[in-house]
């Protein structure tokens, strides 16, 4: 199977790139109408499959679940999921062929091999759904013609799509076609039926295409959300214990901090996070991205243009069929780590001290998102895709190294994050390894000295100004204020 | 122990509450009960003495090193942390949650009163299960039962009796009785009436200070301060509701709810079954059963909220369940309290817009209401004595005033079906009444079918005429 992406001309890349736009809540007024009365089969009972099953059935559809054989028989947490769960499960045989619409929801690896078995048995002008298309995109899965292709995706994790819906809200969620499997110009309306069915429709509907989702989460992954994090996390961690802060210090201040600073950012992007500094301080971490930015641009792009070119993909599926070699090689290095054997001191850290004393990793932050954002737009992507690809979904990724550090968070993010993380992670660290010479405690650890507390006027309006009006903070105003029409965010 | 000194201290809980110069002495082997109002620090002060809260000035001495406490406060907090303790979300493996016998070994220093206890409570049976399937009341029980094996010096008991059913409640009694004698012991108690007669001092709060410490055995004192503690509560009027709603009228000639051989299980574990329950517009019900006889269960069938009323043949407000109906074409005809929504309203949002989510039956607001809404809203407000604080956040509040509001959002539609289930929990003498008196209007004036579940056999409500009551499960 060929790259679907590269098989395109230029003309239809940039304009399936720049696909995303946010779509006007009067356009779910029919809301799952489209569904009613059709069965919905969902492939797959983990975190995805479950919750939007959950919430679909709630909104008063027709759902049922079809598991490999295997997980049937052995009763496997999966099928425990389902049953517990008052749903009918049967196998492939049994329940694809009555389906009208086939929720594809097993792990993004596992898709050929799924599909391949599936798209035989389901019916004539059937519908089959994805999450994410790197299957469509990377692999370019073929499906046969006469089946409408979708893709609907929560950018949150199961659990949260669940709680946001039975709170009467949902998650943004980003819906697309895949123009080439159309053929009764039915698949908008369905993928809209389902976003409304999940709750998705109350927080925020992003039309995009296939190839603007693979691409932009792939870059946002690999890079600030996940690979940033990682490298700063070591960074930040190592730093500290040789200019002789406490390990169990460091270590809490890192593992917290993370999710601390990112909160603010979460709440009023970057301005929001860097307004939590003093004013000295603030314009140290202001100074401190720039110069992080001209040493890692270089890097972010060629994330970009390897994940444009397929050569990212490529790699990572020779990995795959080599039993993951070089993925779990560097799953266990990360395991190693010092960071990640560091006990945390009991000693309490207060909220606002994560962000005195960690004024590096606000620095790093805003240096990785507006990279990412930068460098996404920049190829083409439009400023509301790469804004959740980046800043959106860093509050996650922190709020799971806040929980559970490294090791643990690159175990449970998928396959493609993970294997993507790890190339950006071992390239990062000797690029940043003479910037990181030059820091001291007053950047990480300790906090800028009380003498420091003046600021030139002047330079504080330049660096307000500056930072007020990039466009990720921009585009970030507009998208929060449409999903808090009243007083929620995000 | 020596005698605990609290000496003009200041202690600070949060931005918006501080206990405010308290001066008090507990000498070895009192029992001192603490009342006051919902919000007037009374929690705040036991948990002082557990360690909480920033001294900012004057001071405590004398604190013994074993101290107890069981509150509302401490047992969200046990469910939040066993609630941590699950990474399914990312991890992906369903968790099965911590075995009641493995939370009681834990924190156990003395295994042969631990087994007394256990079987005295009659937690035998629930040993094996997960803590997080015990009911409100056994999780109670199970708390009680901790602090009690612990030997503390001194054990603090917030609102000890609630959510215990009539048995449990006897056996509490009859364990501090013999606790007495070596322990100080310190209730913080809404019901006047529950004051055990083994009680030797009384102290009211108000607005965080202290301001009455009378002795049990001085009649006209005691007396004096039950009034305090009264409210008048003959001038209440329910705001009116919204008329033009669009919410399809229901056919009135239809039950309102009927459910034919329910039945729940979980695994292997059966809360009931052949459970059949019809409710017809007006008839106002009240349920009743012991902890963990499958109440909460039930309730969730009518409102959607567990998902096995996939698997029940349930009938609600014209749907029956599981043809092609949406859980929000269920839930405009509910209004709903219980502990378990008060333990989700988790996000941050003000007074006054909790009011107004229960036109949307959404935790939190997410829709702009009308200025009629608005309106409706600020009386509700205005009812619960509330209109100064419409736009503090409402997480700041003490746990009974969230009650109160959660109580006021469930009517504020004046819903076909209103749904309490135990709305009196942790809310002070004062506050009970007023919520007493506002159901028994809601039953005698509004078109609102009342199903009202409790332990309280004193909280009889005019107007309530029939009555279900579920046996504890086998
Ligand atoms: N997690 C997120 O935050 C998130 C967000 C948006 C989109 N997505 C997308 O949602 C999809 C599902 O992700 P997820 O995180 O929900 O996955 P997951 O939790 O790992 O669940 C995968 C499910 O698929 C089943 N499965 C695994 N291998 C299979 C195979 N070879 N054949 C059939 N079934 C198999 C598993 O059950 P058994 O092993 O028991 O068979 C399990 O129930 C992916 O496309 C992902 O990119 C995820």
């Amino acid at each position: 199977m060929a790259n679907y992406f590269n098989t395109l001309s230029l003309r239809e890349q940039l304009a399936q790139l720049g696909k995303c736009e946010f779509m006007d809540p009067a356009a779910f007024s029919d809301g799952v109408s489209v569904l009613k009365g059709k069965k919905l089969v969902v492939i797959g009972c983990g975190s995805q499959g479950l919750n939007q099953g959950l919430n679909l059935r709630d909104s008063g559809l027709d759902v049922s679940y079809t598991l490999r054989d295997s997980a049937i028989k052995e009763q496997r947490q999966s099928w425990k999921n389902a049953t517990d769960n008052g749903f009918t499960v049967g196998t492939y045989a049994e329940l694809i062929p009555t389906a009208d619409l086939v929720l594809n929801l097993t792990p993004d690896k596992q898709h050929t091999a799924v599909v391949t078995e599936v798209v035989p048995l389901m019916k004539k002008n059937a519908c089959l759904a994805y999450s994410h298309g790197f299957n469509i995109v990377e692999e370019g899965m073929q499906i046969r013609d006469d089946i409408t292709v979708i893709m609907v995706a929560p950018k949150c994790p199961g659990t949260e799509v669940r709680e946001e819906y039975k709170r009467g809200f949902g998650v943004p969620t980003l819906i697309a076609v895949h123009e080439k499997n159309d053929p009764q110009g039915q698949g908008l309306a369905i993928a809209k039926a389902y976003a409304a069915g999940t709750g998705g429709h109350k927080a925020g509907v992003l039309m995009s295409s296939f190839i603007a989702e693979v691409k932009s989460d792939l870059m946002g992954e690999q890079t600030i959300l996940c690979g940033m994090l990682q490298t700063g996390s070591l960074l930040c961690f190592d730093k500290m214990v040789a200019q002789g802060i406490a390990p169990g210090y460091a270590s809490k201040l890192v593992q917290y901090g993370w999710e601390t600073v990112t909160e603010a950012l979460k709440y009023g992007g970057v301005t929001n996070m860097l307004d939590r500094l003093s004013n000295p301080a603030k314009i140290k971490a202001f100074d401190l991205a720039a110069e992080l930015k001209d040493i890692m641009r270089p890097l972010y792009h060629k994330h970009m243009d390897d994940i444009m070119s397929g050569a990212f993909s490529s790699g990572m599926m020779q990995d795959w069929a080599n039993d993951d070699v070089s993925l779990l090689g560097w799953r266990k290095e990360t395991g190693e780590s010092a960071f990640e054997n560091a006990t945390n001191t009991d000693e309490e850290i207060k909220e606002q001290e994560y962000f005195d004393h960690g004024i590096l990793m606000v620095a790093m932050v805003k240096a990785g998102v507006e990279l990412a954002y930068e460098t996404m737009t920049a190829a083409g992507i439009k400023a509301e895709s790469a804004y959740y690809e980046s800043l959106h979904e860093t509050p996650l990724i922190a709020n799971t190294i806040a929980r559970k550090k490294l090791f643990e968070m690159n175990s449970t993010i998928s396959d493609t994050a993970e294997y993507g993380c790890y190339l950006y992670n071992h390239a990062c660290l000797p690029l940043l390894a003479d910037f990181m010479a030059g820091m001291n405690t007053d950047v990480i650890g300790h906090g800028l000295s009380l003498q420091d507390t003046g600021v030139d006027n002047q330079r504080l309006i330049e660096v307000n100004a500056a930072l007020r009006s990039h466009s990720v903070e921009i585009i970030g105003q507009t998208l929060r204020g449409y999903m808090s029409a009243m007083k929620k965010i995000v | 122990m020596d005698t605990i000194c609290v000496q003009q201290c200041t202690a600070k809980f949060n931005a918006d509450f501080s206990l405010d110069a308290i001066t008090w002495n507990i000498e070895p082997g009192q029992c001192w009960v603490i009342l006051g109002a919902n919000g007037s620090g009374k929690s705040a002060l036991g948990a002082l003495l557990a360690g909480e809260g920033e001294i900012q000035s004057g001071s405590l001495t004398g604190l013994p090193g074993r101290v107890s406490i069981v509150s509302l406060e401490a047992q969200a907090k046990l469910i939040q942390a066993e609630r941590d303790k699950d990474d399914s979300d990312i991890t992906d493996v369903v968790f099965a949650g911590t075995l009641v016998e493995e939370m009681l070994e834990e924190s156990c220093v003395d295994p042969a009163l631990l087994a007394k206890l256990v079987q005295r409570f009659n937690l035998t049976p629930l040993l094996t299960r997960s803590f997080r399937h015990l009911s409100t009341g056994e999780t109670r029980k199970l708390m009680l039962v901790q602090a009690l094996a612990s030997h503390p010096e001194l054990l603090i008991l917030d609102e000890p009796f609630e959510g215990l059913d009539v048995r449990a409640v006897e056996i509490l009694r009859e364990c501090l009785v013999e606790q007495n004698r070596s322990t100080a012991l310190l209730l913080i108690l809404n019901r006047f009436d529950e004051i055990p007669d083994f009680v030797t001092h009384m102290a009211l709060l108000h607005q965080g200070a202290l301001v009455q410490q009378i002795a049990a055995n001085d009649p006209p004192a005691v007396a004096q301060l039950a009034q305090l503690l009264h409210l008048q509560t003959s001038d209440i009027r329910i705001p009116e509701m919204e008329t033009d709603v669009n919410v399809a009228a229901l056919a009135p000639d239809q039950p309102l709810v009927e459910i034919r051989n329910a039945r729940i299980a979980y695994g292997d574990n059966l809360v009931f079954e052949h459970l059949n329950w019809r409710i017809e517009p007006g008839q106002h019900w009240q349920l009743s059963g012991p902890n963990g006889s499958g109440k909460t269960c039930l309730l969730n069938l009518i409102t959607g909220d567990n998902p096995q009323c996939y698997n029940n043949d349930i009938f609600v407000f014209g749907y029956q369940r599981g043809q092609g109906e949406s859980i929000w074409d269920i839930k405009q005809h509910i209004g709903y309290v219980s502990s378990g929504l008060q333990w989700d309203y988790r996000v941050s949002v003000s007074v006054l817009n909790v009011i107004l989510s229960g036109f949307y039956d959404s935790i939190g607001l997410y829709q702009t209401a009308s200025d009629r809404q608005q309106e409706i809203a600020r009386q509700w407000l205005g009812l619960l004595g509330m209109s100064q604080r419409a736009g503090a956040s409402f997480q700041q509040l003490s746990f009974g005033d969230q009650r109160l509001l959660l109580i006021a959002r469930a009517m504020v539609k004046h819903p076909p079906l209103l749904i309490l289930d135990e709305p009196c929990l942790g809310l002070d003498d004062m506050n009970r009444q007023l919520v007493l008196a506002l159901i028994e209007k809601v039953c005698a004036e509004t078109d609102t079918t009342v199903v009202y579940v409790n332990h309280h056999a004193t909280d009889r409500i005019e107007g309530i005429d029939h009555y279900l009551a579920l046996d504890q499960r086998s």
